[in-house]
């Protein structure tokens, strides 16, 4: 079933990471006005990415100077006589018609490209349809990318407020790391200002704080911190004790019930 | 006669009085039923004050089904019925991403400030392009120990069973 929305709605980033921590496996499929962009994931990670048609073709290898007529036409050979069940990608490697690494930095780049444009799309349809997958003979990625950097760059083009209060409601929330951020952690680069809040969080100062502390305005501060959150690496949280103050204390606290309560109550609904 | 509250909650036309509905022994109470605003564009009449439902336990205890108001012009209201509140409910309508955001806010509300028992109703699980419960959870960013459960509100059955999934939830965390 396929999933659909608006990018206005639910956010690019957003949907990146449902994809990332779902590890879906599909095709989004996004438009915007005359625009339109494919991106296919595999288990979470992306395989490839094109603003137009004739990207999801093999010749896009040729235009970025990758291989040329003569090293497609040989793969292309290869491929069709390989059967069912290889890519070409697969068979240009296998070949050593072009090297991995060579192959996986020159589709990057274009991938990056592809990418990053479409956070400064101010709304869009979306459609996921779960598992479809790119033709065989698609430039698909020898290695499949994660999408932690990608969310990062989006993050960092993001220019408005209301976005980040979506998760960010308040500067004096507190940021601290999640428990196992794992191999996440290790894939995500930061820019320098970035390292300089990345290092400033401890689990105990508040967002306004930590803007006090390396001289950042808030917005700042929130719109990186927003990009770790976005990437999986932190959580914010409210001061509780005080907040709870603030808001009339007594109030604060459920009642607590008894078991045999809840128990009556179950058994009730059980028999309706 | 003991009373006990429950709030159920969720954006504009999430479902909270079909979900109350299905499940009172009394005719719901809705205060008023005039959309005023926006909220017209989707729904022709739309709950602008609250729903109230009602299941007798027994002859000593009573469970009072409140239904909060989806529009943000009420949000006042979310503070005075979450007071002594056993439980919540959020319910999202799973076809409408537009409503996440939303959706998230009423969680951070009555969630921030309180230690709520809550879980999740991800409902129209019987409409076509629904979103997952699994993809709501990573929608919605909840944890994995806070239950995002299938829903259907017009469903009774499938009410009880978001009721007692809730209600199994207050049991872990009630005293003996």
């Amino acid at each position: 079933m396929a999933l659909v929305g608006n990018i206005r709605d639910f956010g690019l980033s957003d949907f990146l990471y449902l994809v990332d921590r779902g590890y879906k496996t599909g095709g989004l499929h996004l438009t915007h006005e005359q625009e339109m962009a494919l991106l296919f994931f595999e288990k979470g990670k992306l395989v490839m990415a094109s603003r137009k048609p004739d990207d999801e073709k093999a010749d896009l290898l040729v235009r970025l100077g990758l291989l040329d007529q003569a090293q497609l036409d040989t793969a292309r050979q290869a491929f069709i006589a390989g059967g069912n069940g290889i890519t070409l990608t697969q068979v240009i490697i296998d070949q050593q018609i072009v090297d991995q690494e060579q192959l996986q930095t020159g589709l990057m780049t274009h991938i990056e490209e592809s990418v990053y444009g479409l956070f400064g799309w101010p709304e869009g349809e979306f459609r996921f349809e779960q598992n479809q997958r790119p033709a065989a003979d698609s430039p698909t990625m020898p290695m499949p990318v994660s999408v932690e950097n990608l969310i990062m760059e989006g993050v960092r083009r993001i220019d408005e407020w209301s976005r980040i209060k979506d998760r960010i409601p308040s500067t004096d929330m507190i940021v601290k790391f999640i428990d196992q951020p794992g191999e996440k952690a290790k894939g995500v680069k930061l820019a320098p200002e970035e390292w300089r809040i990345f290092a400033r969080i401890n689990g105990k100062d508040s967002l306004a704080e930590i803007a006090q502390k390396t001289g950042l305005s808030d917005f700042d501060v929130c719109r990186i911190v927003y990009g770790f959150l976005t990437a999986g690496l932190v959580d914010v949280m409210k001061r509780q004790r005080s907040m709870a103050g603030a808001r009339g204390g007594q109030g604060a606290e459920p009642p607590r019930v008894k078991k045999s309560l809840v128990n009556r109550i179950i058994n009730r609904i059980r028999g309706m | 006669m003991q009373t006990v509250k429950m709030v159920i909650s969720g954006a504009v036309n999430a479902g909270k009085t079909e979900f109350i509905k299905a499940i009172s022994e009394i005719e719901v109470v809705s205060t008023e039923r005039r959309a005023t605003d926006d909220t017209k564009m989707i729904k022709k009449e739309t709950t602008v004050a609250m729903d109230f439902g009602r299941i007798a336990i027994a002859d000593d205890l009573v469970l009072h089904l409140f239904g909060t108001p989806g529009q943000k012009r009420f949000d006042f209201m979310w503070e005075i019925l979450s007071e002594g509140m056993l439980g919540l409910v959020i319910l999202v309508d799973s076809t409408r991403p537009e409503t996440f955001r939303e959706t998230n806010r009423i969680i951070d509300f009555f969630v921030s400030f309180r230690d709520t028992s809550y879980v999740i109703a991800a409902n129209k699980q019987d409409r076509p392009n629904a979103w997952s419960p699994d993809e709501l959870r990573l929608a919605l960013r909840q944890p994995p120990h806070i239950k995002v459960l299938p829903c259907v509100a017009s469903d009774r059955e499938s009410v009880k069973n978001i009721l007692l999934e809730l209600l199994y939830v207050i049991q872990e965390r009630s005293e003996d």
